[in-house]
């Protein structure tokens, strides 16, 4: 508290400025988050190259879909990457074998992982806490499986698959400047579906789900059937976001599919603060900044991640957005108190 | 046959010792402990480099490695897992997870990562009916079978086996008893470690050992556990046998859906009988 008195006016009313356009969800204000987002992925084109940037966009893509399924239904799931990757895959293997248009394949890649999302979901959505994890993580597996052995001959196993045919007219997903913009306009559109769908009726029931789904169900709501909905929702964004890995590499490789990585994205989730979109966001930045940069100053980065994210469960609950919240709404009280006493002093 | 049989047995025995520390893990802390493998890997390769380094015959390297273990199963509830009691779920989980991710880089430190390969100790092979069995693998199955009694007897004579019994089905009744459980908790903790680490220790000759182990062998206990029921020790004994045969049997006829069948079988499971934790 005492470091926040002592700091800068002009940056506590930068900050309190940003924090009163962010705060607002209603009508046209929603611009701001537009220009919000772009700032900050513009910002690391020249930290990082357009190449890395638009890998961190369809990160944060992710994140933001794991994001729907922890932070808004307060599901833990394990094996989020299943749909990441069929998605990727479906995309590829239609862009080999079906079609040359990649958008085609991006909405292959979606249904793909939709219908997924829709088998694997009635399974797993039965079962809550710890169990939900486990199922997706054994569906994840069986998921790695099929694409290491049985189904070799199409996916290409370990060598992985490589896709052509990127371009079509104006979409060239050969020139990395046009996707990058075409993968911020698709984190842009994401973020607003997912901004509406949180704030609708529906993304409140869905929190009331997360904090009692036994009162949500004696009110008359089919809870199962809500759960599996946004599951599915959950499941597609991932596809899109893995359709849009597909195309930024050009390759796919099963390490996609990998069991161990989703704890990246379940890190991501918490460092930047599960229950928020922008928590999402940043926290998808922040965990793509350290996994790309620490392993270069420091050998042992799993070590790191393991000791943050215990220091992440005992001290840090709230991630950065919730803290950034927190400070933001004690300035803010402050402001008010400030004004109220100024107001005081003056009759 | 007859070999894939035996094979699935003592999969079934390895995966039994693992499973059994998660089970009453979870049964009495209710915390689905991710780290619990690690304790596995950790027993594993104290194994290798007590053999490898120090010269010792394989018994004693194999007592070593479950003591340290132990101890490290000790660290690990000290602390990490009692500072979870009555925590949601999710954090428990992803603290172990951490935990996890914490030894495997520790292990990748120490060891490397590439894999080694330990010999079979006993080196003697059994003929019965045509097929040739390593007698090791056997003994395997015989430790596993003794592990079972020895629980069951651990668990209804003594006055320890009886309160972590009780504390199983109604942890609130037993506190009310004036019992101490978090004490008994730890007991079982580290019980769990200690087995784990010895079905580490036994199945090492039989694969090679490599720092991610601990996962995949940890993905197949919570099939075990989650088809056997948490915290039901007879549930998880006939479980371990049934998808290590399950799975040494499809291996044979399609060798790439012995995973997978162990996993269909643990969701199909979970369908008819949903787990409300």
């Amino acid at each position: 508290m005492e470091n926040n008195l002592n700091e800068p006016r002009t940056v506590s009313r930068i900050f309190s400025f940003w924090g009163k356009q962010l705060a607002k969800t209603t009508g046209r204000k929603r611009f701001s988050e537009l220009v919000f987002l772009s700032i900050v992925f513009l910002l690391l084109i020249p930290f990082l190259g357009t190449h890395r940037a638009t890998d961190f966009a369809i990160f944060c893509i992710f994140v933001l879909s794991f994001d729907l399924l922890y932070g808004y239904m307060g599901r833990l799931s394990f094996g989020h990457l299943l749909y990441l990757g069929v998605g990727a895959y479906a995309a590829g293997l239609s862009l080999r074998y079906i079609t040359t248009n990649p958008l085609v394949a991006i909405v292959i890649g979606v249904l793909a992982a939709c219908v997924t999302g829709m088998t694997a979901g009635s399974v797993a959505i039965r079962a809550t806490g710890a169990c939900f994890a486990l199922i997706n993580l054994a569906f994840n597996r069986v998921g790695w499986f099929l694409v290491m052995s049985p189904l070799k001959s199409i996916t290409g196993g370990e060598n992985g698959l490589s896709i052509r045919n990127l371009s079509l007219g104006l979409f060239d997903f050969r020139d990395p400047t046009f996707r990058f913009l075409f993968v911020l306009i698709s984190l842009i559109f994401i973020f607003f579906l997912l901004r509406i769908i949180t704030s609708s009726s529906y993304g409140v029931l869905l929190r009331s789900i997360k904090e009692d789904e036994k009162r949500v169900s004696f009110l008359g709501y089919n809870t199962y059937f809500y759960k599996w909905i946004n599951f599915v929702i959950a499941a597609s964004v991932a596809g899109f976001a893995g359709a849009l890995s597909a195309l930024n590499y050009g390759y796919i490789n099963p390490n996609i599919l990998d069991v161990n990585a989703n704890s990246g994205v379940i890190f991501a989730c918490l460092i930047g603060g599960p229950g928020h979109l922008y928590g999402a966001i940043v926290g998808g930045v922040v965990y793509m900044l350290i996994t790309n940069l620490l392993p270069i100053y420091l050998q042992r980065w799993e070590l790191f991640l393991g000791v943050s994210l215990l220091l992440i469960v005992f001290r840090f609950r709230k991630g950065i957005w919730g803290s950034l919240e927190n400070l933001y709404k004690d300035l803010a009280t402050r402001e008010i108190a400030n004004m109220s006493s100024e107001k005081g002093e003056s009759k | 046959m007859i070999y894939s049989i035996m094979y699935g047995l003592t999969i079934g025995a390895v995966l039994y010792l693992i499973s059994i520390g998660l089970s009453l893990t979870f049964g009495t802390i209710r915390v689905i402990n991710f780290a619990h493998t690690i304790t596995y890997t950790i027993g594993a390769y104290i194994l290798a480099a007590s053999i490898n380094e120090l010269g010792i015959h394989f018994f004693w390297g194999g007592v070593l490695a479950v003591l340290i273990a132990a101890l490290a199963g000790y660290c690990i509830e000290r602390f990490v897992i009692r500072r979870l009691y009555g925590e949601s779920l999710d954090y428990t989980f992803i603290a172990t997870f951490a935990v996890f991710l914490i030894g495997v880089d520790i292990v990748k430190w120490i060891w490397g990562v590439y894999p080694k390969p330990l010999s079979d100790p006993i080196g003697m092979y059994i003929n019965f009916m045509g097929s040739i069995f390593p007698v090791y693998r056997i003994f395997v199955v015989l430790f596993a079978i003794l592990v079972f009694f020895g629980l069951e007897i651990f668990m209804r004579k003594t006055m320890v086996g009886k309160i972590i019994v009780a504390a199983l089905d109604n942890k609130e009744g037993v506190r009310c008893l004036g019992i101490g459980v978090e004490k008994y908790f730890s007991i079982v903790f580290i019980l769990g470690s200690a087995l784990a680490a010895a079905g580490g220790v036994l199945y090492a000759p039989i694969t090679s050992i490599s720092p991610y182990m601990g996962m995949n062998i940890l993905l197949l206990c919570f099939a075990v556990v989650l088809t056997g029921g948490m915290g039901n020790l007879r549930g998880t004994f006939f479980a371990s046998f049934f998808l290590g045969l399950l799975m040494s049997i499809t291996g044979r006829f399609w060798s790439a859906g012995s995973e997978i069948i162990v996993f269909m079988t643990m969701a199909i499971v979970l369908f008819f009988r949903p787990i409300d934790v």
